[in-house]
């Protein structure tokens, strides 16, 4: 408790107490022995007197003594060194501690709680009394509730071991104690060896230690006698004969050990030693150690003071230094030595917790019984009575009359002499001379000190008025004579004794005590002395409650630096968190500068951290102070330890979940023509939608390889893993590859920082050894470069609050795990650092390494990523857990083929539909042989390496130039309209099911190491204009099957930009004539509508269609129908051109049956070159065209197709009818003006024609996203209305066309009925059988039709009923009959068609709207 | 006229501090932190039945060489504190109470803010123009 259990009038009689020396024979040793104790240690508890003593001063007046305490000890003739006693002291204070967490010092003072256990205070001990002004000053608080119970016994401690000094005599020896036993053979001859022995102590000049009062000290003889196994009545015999030899008051016989010690513990007896023997068991133990110093045996004496004075050397020599590290020097942090050595003082610790062990084992005190403690107090007070008050009594009175004399002799003389002798130079000695020698140095037995001594004994028997008057005078005689350290003494004891007189005639004289601490400290430098004034007055002035004058004297003992950093520390409390933020800077870099000029140096480096971290508000001259500053500091920690682990740094931040790492080379620049596949690159951002289309990607070409599974094990191959990839897996790198770590560092300083020497730090297991201690050895071993080498980045540098990435390197040479554990680097500024005030700059704190003035430290900073937060199971959503990143534990694998690209020709710009040949280059740059290289592509109508029909003729790019894309064949010219036919299929230009995915054709499908194949690859302009992104996944594999990587990618995006150049538009229908049919099918007719929609009227000049060609497995174009005046069918700008043809089904229909696949390819060429169509390119991209168009419609009408299937067949059937599959291939060139050179491009535009009437385009229109309906809440009924075919369907399931002569002169004069014959030819388009009916009837239900056809009629049978089988022809004759002459519509025959095996009649009229004109003329 | 203008929270964190000669920043922070003391002091001081019916304005703090220091409590307990110059001595107790005044109602103009989150920092043009005019004032 801070609230002192003593009060001070308690504490300093308590603390200066007669001394008593005991020397006892070894007998006697033995019997106190047999209790675990030595005969000082026997009468330690009951050293105090409980009753009152009176005592007579020298002026016969009665005095009166009360608690007078006595101190006892055994004789020891070294004094104690100071180390033991710092040690003794250090180890009474962490006894005393509160183990460490239970109890915090914390002070709730108003709203803040102050922890008041500094931890780098409590390392040094001595500074506990820097908390005393704090704890005293508190104790008016009622908050309070810090305690210090190391205090009290601290300060007892000190006090208690004071070693015995010349200028004082309060803790010389008064007395003697000579012990003997009775059991001794000759204890009379024993008393007087141990009197001579004490003789020869105190007056040889061998020892000059322990200090005895007067040379004629009180002699006291003690038999003790062991009650149990000792004669009792030789003992009594014995002590007779010792009265009659030094007087009843002389000696005692003091009988002890009543009982024998193994029965006693079933007897519970109370231990009073055990309080004072834990706190004093080191003292004890080293003087027991220390055996052949002490004079505890007589025997050895000879030798043991032989080997003493060798010692004593020893110890002298040693004393310096052990001065030097005294803990009370004034200013401890000028010498590093001085500090307590953290080791040390846990070892201490430990030795004080074994003996505390030890002590509690021991029982003391076992073979005495409660008697014997009587017995022992009795001898005591027998002792005090009889023996010393008497003594001192006489003592007093002798110094008095001594003193007297010396008055009588006239003081004015005394002192006139001393003037005459020496005075006079007295006030001319400087006052440096007087601070550097402690003045004035009397001998032992000087006269001058009697007044001393008799002042110090009056005060160890509680006489203080005596003693004040005595150490009044004694203290002006000192002054006179500037013997400082006696005035020091003087003033001390005068004004302790003032404040102890009783009823206080005088106020308590505080400068007396001031002044004797300035000399103490300052003169004569002995901080033991100054520091036991500061104890004792600040405990007075706390009892007159002068708190702060406590404090402040507390304060001034101690080092002022160190209580200005702790103040600070609190005051970081305070201010700790609450926004002040300027105040709170300014505390923690005072903090840090103070920590570090006491050389607290962790502490300085995590204050200076504290400022730096934190996102501050200071100017950038401040922070750029603050940081020089904190590099030197964090220099000297470094120095401090140079082989120590390297330090983390906080500057700059990382942001470490932007931390990127990519897997492989860098991209090579394009050189020349050829341009190099994008691939992946660091530079590029992450985007989730491009990373999926990859994913997919890559996951239809495995499913390709796997024959259509996926297997469960894929995982998409990630090269460039960042926050948003999943890093859940260990990734693959591939040894001989770099791994690029992307780390971002941002500098949240308004100062530059500048890094160097910037390198990866990681830790390495080859494979193979899987223990653990080999891998701990390759961290962070430079020598491990052959392993993995490790890119240097000699300079980064960091603007002010700049974010900044740099990108490191490793190249792994071996196969095992690799883990990326984070960045060293040298941290520095790049201003020059400037001798720092306060500091200052030592010379020569550069590393060699730098040889700059840059200041810069080496240190490192981890990566810690964090992953991401597991949200799947239930307890993974209640919980906040996160997942693994692995994204810097890459496992380096065995080596795999490496594929580079390169594009030569390759267009940025293209017409919509424009053909380009490029070539593709393929480079293995590897040691590993390269196979299964295949491309997959969302777009592959964009490109084709050609068919595998051809025979691969890689041209070399420049032979190409200027040369068409297409394979040409030149034809006869007079050719002209007439269609040359051709036939392949989809299977030979490498469709198969998964027409994204291509097959690279490499010559024998392997890429050897080294090797470079260039392949030619023709590009289409996508339809639609615009810029499009194309992605290609080049896909490969390994010779080699290995577990870890099956395949590796390799992206490209190839951006493109197409203009608008031709649109297409075709239409088919049906041609009504039946001539010309040769054999059956029917033909057609085909419009084709070509628009030139190029707007850029400077570069394209006008297109020519060259060339269009069908394919199609059932029809074919014949020929061109209206060819007459535009033949070279130029198109200029927004021009349109119609084109016809006329179509017929193939001959071949039958024997190519469907199952084939083959299609027909007819080109009708409108130039002088064919180009063969069902080769490459040409073909190709038709057929990847088709393919997409299919997909395309699949997935448009796949919603209705389902409904469909349950339609029955008839529908089906009826709609085959006006299916058709034809496609129209437009060939062109496009005449284009660049650079004043003129180009000629080439392109087709593909037209899929599938339903008869029906509009088809070049690129399906873009569809109008459809209106926002509103929202039904009902779920619509799927009511199953029998779907009808549509009229238009339906109509064209018979083709009528009626044959009669188209104007027929008929004399009407002559005969009035003009009779026609009329052909209806009836063909039945449709697979099937088909139910007929014709009806002739004209309908009377319209008036108007009336009007129109009543002038005609149909002759003979009006109604007909047939049967048509599959693509029938059948003619009907009728007859019409007409009365006028005029025109006439022929075409009223209704038809009605109705498949023969159905039962529901789909009537409809056939046809209905076509006019049939016939002219009646009359002649 | 003032040469420094702070608003403390209820807790005892700035809300707001603004001073005028930038290099004596800290200075000016260290007096407004100490003056919290006395602010507590004298809200104590004036016992519970007193408090609601009290005037917001405490009226000078104290002084010290250079500069004086009032202070001005809100009922939420929010703290304004000005710093005067001790040369100045055209401001009177009664300029002192009515820029008080004009700083609580730009205050309560933050606070309406639906945006601001009570107990945030100001950033606030007007507060800040408001301010600036109380110190540029007269200087």
């Amino acid at each position: 408790m801070a609230q002192c259990v003593q009060s001070v009038q308690e504490l300093i009689p308590d603390s200066f107490v007669p001394c008593v020396a005991a020397l006892c024979s070894e007998e006697a040793e033995r019997l106190t022995r047999r209790n675990h104790l030595s005969f000082a240690e026997l009468l330690k508890p009951f050293s105090r007197l409980t009753s009152e003593v009176h005592m007579r001063d020298p002026n016969n007046q009665l005095h009166i003594i009360k608690n007078l305490k006595i101190s006892v000890s055994n004789i020891v003739t070294q004094p104690p060194l100071p180390g033991a006693i710092r040690k003794h002291l250090s180890d009474v204070v962490s006894i005393s501690q509160p183990a460490e967490g239970l109890v915090a010092n914390v002070i709730t003072a108003g709203d803040y709680d102050l922890n008041i256990s500094d931890q780098s205070i409590k390392a040094s001990v001595p500074w506990y009394s820097n908390w005393k002004d704090t704890l005293m000053e508190l104790k008016e608080s009622t908050l309070y509730s810090a305690t210090t119970p190391w205090f009290e016994s601290y300060r007892e401690s000190f006090l208690q071991s004071m070693p015995a000094s010349d200028h004082e005599f309060l803790n010389h020896y008064l007395a003697c104690m000579l012990v003997a036993s009775s059991s001794e053979p000759e204890p009379v001859e024993q008393f007087l060896k141990l009197s001579q022995e004490q003789h020869r102590i105190q007056h040889s000049s061998d020892y000059s230690y322990p200090k005895w009062f007067i040379p004629n000290t009180l002699k006291y003889y003690v038999l003790l006698h062991d009650v149990s196994a000792g004669d009792e009545q030789r003992a009594d015999s014995l002590y007779e004969e010792m009265k009659q030899r030094y007087g009843t008051q002389g000696c005692y016989l003091l009988k002890i050990n009543s009982r024998t010690s193994n029965r006693s513990s079933d007897e519970q007896i109370p231990d009073p030693w055990s309080q004072y023997l834990q706190k004093n068991s080191i003292q004890n133990q080293e003087s027991y150690e220390d055996g052949p110093y002490t004079i505890t045996s007589n025997k050895n004496a000879d030798s043991s003071m032989l080997s003493l004075d060798g010692l004593d050397n020893e110890v002298k020599d040693g004393l310096p230094n052990n001065f030097k590290a005294h803990p009370l020097q004034l200013d401890q942090s000028s010498d590093p030595a001085s500090n307590f050595d953290g080791a040390d003082h846990i070892k201490s610790m430990l030795s004080i917790h074994e003996t505390k062990k030890m002590n509690t084992g021991i029982l003391h005190g076992a073979c005495l019984t409660l008697t014997d403690h009587d017995r022992i107090r009795q001898f005591i007070q027998e002792f005090t009575f009889r023996g010393l008050l008497p003594h001192i009594e006489k003592t007093i009175r002798q110094l008095n009359d001594q003193l007297i004399s010396r008055k009588g002799l006239s003081r004015s003389l005394f002192s006139a002499t001393k003037k005459w002798f020496s005075g006079s130079k007295v006030p001319e000695k400087s006052i440096n001379e007087l601070k550097n020698t402690s003045g004035l140095l009397y001998p032992p037995e000087a006269p001058e000190l009697q007044i001393r001594k008799m002042a110090d004994l009056c005060f160890l028997v509680q006489h203080y008025d005596l003693a004040y008057s005595c150490y009044h005078t004694a203290k002006k005689d000192f002054l006179n004579d500037q013997a400082m350290l006696y005035a020091a003494g003087a003033l001390e004891m005068a004004a302790v004794s003032a404040f102890l007189q009783p009823g206080a005639p005088r106020p308590y004289p505080a400068h007396y005590m001031d002044t004797a601490i300035q000399t103490y400290r300052d003169i004569c430098k002995n901080m033991v002395l100054a520091e036991r004034c500061v104890l004792l007055s600040a405990e007075i002035l706390k009892s007159q409650s002068k708190y702060s004058e406590a404090a402040a004297l507390l304060i001034r003992l101690t080092s002022e630096k160190k209580h200005a950093l702790r103040c600070y520390c609190q005051a970081m409390q305070v201010y700790k968190g609450k926004g002040w933020s300027l105040a709170e800077d300014h505390i923690n870099f005072t903090i840090g500068r103070q920590s570090f000029t006491l050389r607290q140096l962790d502490n300085a480096v995590s204050a200076f951290k504290h400022i730096l971290i934190n996102e501050s508000k200071q100017p950038a001259a401040q922070q750029g102070a603050f940081l020089r500053e904190y590099l030197y500091v964090y220099k000297n920690v470094s120095q401090l330890s140079p082989d120590g682990p390297l330090p983390q740094l906080p500057l700059p931040y990382i942001n470490s979940l932007a931390t990127r790492v990519f897997f492989g080379h860098d991209r090579r620049p394009a050189e020349g023509e050829k341009q190099a596949a994008t691939h992946i690159s660091l530079d590029q951002e992450y985007d989730s939608e491009s990373s999926q289309q990859w994913r997919e990607l890559e996951e239809q070409v495995v499913a390709v390889i796997n024959k259509g599974i996926i297997p469960s094990n894929f995982h998409p191959t990630q090269y460039c893993l960042n926050s948003y990839t999943d890093n859940s897996r260990f990734p693959l790198a591939v040894v001989e590859e770099p791994i690029t770590v992307e780390v971002a560092f941002r500098n949240p300083l308004k100062v530059p920082l500048l890094l160097t020497e910037l390198s990866l730090l990681w830790k390495f297991q080859p494979k193979g050894s899987n223990s653990k201690d080999n891998e701990e050895t390759k961290e962070l071993v430079t020598c491990g470069h052959e392993m993995i080498g490790t890119e240097v980045i000699s300079e980064f540098l960091i603007n002010s609050e700049e974010i900044k990435v740099a990108r490191l390197k490793l190249f792994p040479h071996h196969i095992g795990e690799l883990h990326i554990l984070g960045v060293v680097y040298n941290l520095g500024t790049i201003q020059s650092s400037v001798g720092l005030d306060g500091i200052g700059c030592i010379p020569g704190c550069h590393t060699g390494k730098h040889p700059s003035n840059i200041m810069s430290v080496r240190g490192r900073q981890d990566l810690e990523i964090q992953g991401p937060r597991l949200n799947n199971t239930k307890e993974e959503k209640t919980s906040i857990k996160y997942g693994p990143d692995r994204r810097l534990d890459p496992i380096i694998t065995e080596e795999m083929p490496l594929l580079e690209v390169f594009f030569i020709n390759f267009p940025t710009g293209l017409l919509c539909g424009e053909i380009r040949k490029a070539y593709v280059e393929f480079v293995n740059v590897s040691k590993c042989p390269l196979t299964g290289l295949k491309v997959v592509s969302k777009r592959p109508e964009f490109f084709t390496f050609g068919g595998n029909t051809e025979a691969l003729t890689p041209l070399s790019p420049s032979a190409s130039e200027n040369c068409s894309a297409y394979k040409t064949v030149v034809a006869d010219s007079t050719s002209g309209a007439t269609a040359l036919t051709s036939s392949a299929s989809s299977v030979d230009f490498g469709l198969g099911s998964q027409p994204e995915v291509i097959h690279v054709p490499l010559p024998d499908s392997v890429l050897l190491p080294g090797a470079s194949v260039q392949l030619p690859m023709w590009l289409r302009g996508p339809d639609e204009e615009g810029v499009h992104e194309i992605n290609f996944l080049f896909y490969y594999e390994s010779i080699k099957k290995q577990s870890n990587i099956c395949h590796r990618v390799l992206r490209h995006t190839a951006v493109i930009c197409t203009s608008r150049s031709l649109n297409v538009r075709a239409t088919v229908c049906r041609s009504n004539t039946l001539e010309g049919e040769e054999g059956r099918g029917g033909n057609m007719l085909v419009f084709v509508d070509v628009e030139n929609i190029n707007t850029s009227e400077a570069g394209v000049k006008e297109f020519h269609i060259v060339q269009v060609s069908s394919n199609s497995k059932h029809w074919k174009l014949q020929k061109s129908v209206n060819l007459s005046e535009n033949k070279d069918s130029k198109l200029a700008s927004r021009e349109k051109g119609k084109l016809c043809f006329k179509a017929v089904r193939c001959k071949n229909f039958e024997a190519a049956a469907q199952s084939s696949e083959k299609y027909t390819f007819v080109d009708i060429i409108f130039g002088n070159e064919q180009i063969i169509s069902s080769a490459s390119p040409c073909a190709d991209f038709f057929f990847r065209s088709l393919s997409s168009e299919l997909k395309k419609t699949h997935a448009q009408y796949n919603s209705l197709a389902t409904e469909k299937q349950s339609s029955d067949d008839a529908v089906r059937l009826i709609k085959k009818c006006s299916e058709v599959d034809l496609n129209i291939v437009v060939l062109w060139k496009a005449y284009v003006v660049e650079d004043n050179k003129q180009l000629i491009l080439e392109g087709q535009h593909h037209v899929i024609l599938r339903t008869l009437g029906r509009e088809a385009f070049s690129f399906s229109q873009k569809q109008e996203p459809p209106e926002m309906g509103l929202l039904k809440f009902t779920r619509p009924e799927n009511t199953m209305v029998p779907t009808k075919p549509t009229v238009e369907q339906l109509s064209s399931l018979i083709k009528t066309s009626l044959q009669y002569p188209e104007s027929f002169n008929h004399p009407f004069h002559q005969k009035s009925l003009c009779l026609v014959p009329v052909t209806l030819l009836l063909s039945n388009c449709s697979q099937t059988d088909v139910d007929v009916i014709i009806d002739l009837r004209h309908k009377a239900t319209s008036p108007d039709a009336l009007e129109v056809h009543g002038s005609f009629t149909w002759l003979g049978q009006t109604q007909y009923k047939l049967q048509l089988k599959s693509q029938e022809i059948y003619s009907l004759q009728l007859k019409a009959c007409f009365v006028h002459a005029g025109v006439y519509n022929l075409g009223t025959p209704r038809v009605f068609a109705k498949l023969s095996d159905q039962v529901t009649l789909f009537e409809t009229s056939q046809q209905s709207s076509m006019p049939a004109l016939i002219i009646i003329s009359n002649v | 006229m003032a040469v420094c203008i702070a608003v403390i929270a209820k807790e005892n964190y700035p809300l707001y501090i603004r001073s005028i000669p930038a290099e004596h920043e800290l200075k000016f922070h260290y007096t407004v932190h100490t003056s919290l003391d006395v602010v507590d002091e004298k809200v104590s001081a004036m016992g519970k039945a007193l408090v609601d019916q009290r005037e917001l304005y405490l009226g000078l703090l104290y002084p010290t060489e250079d500069y004086k220091v009032y202070g001005y409590v809100t009922n939420s307990k929010v703290k304004f504190v000005m710093v005067v110059d001790s040369s100045n001595t055209a401001l009177r107790d009664n300029e002192i109470r009515s820029m008080f005044r004009k700083l609580h109602n730009s205050y309560t103009d933050v606070m309406c803010n639906p945006f601001y989150n009570p107990g945030d920092r100001i950033h606030s043009r007007a507060f800040d123009n408001m301010v600036t005019s109380m110190m540029v004032q007269g200087c």
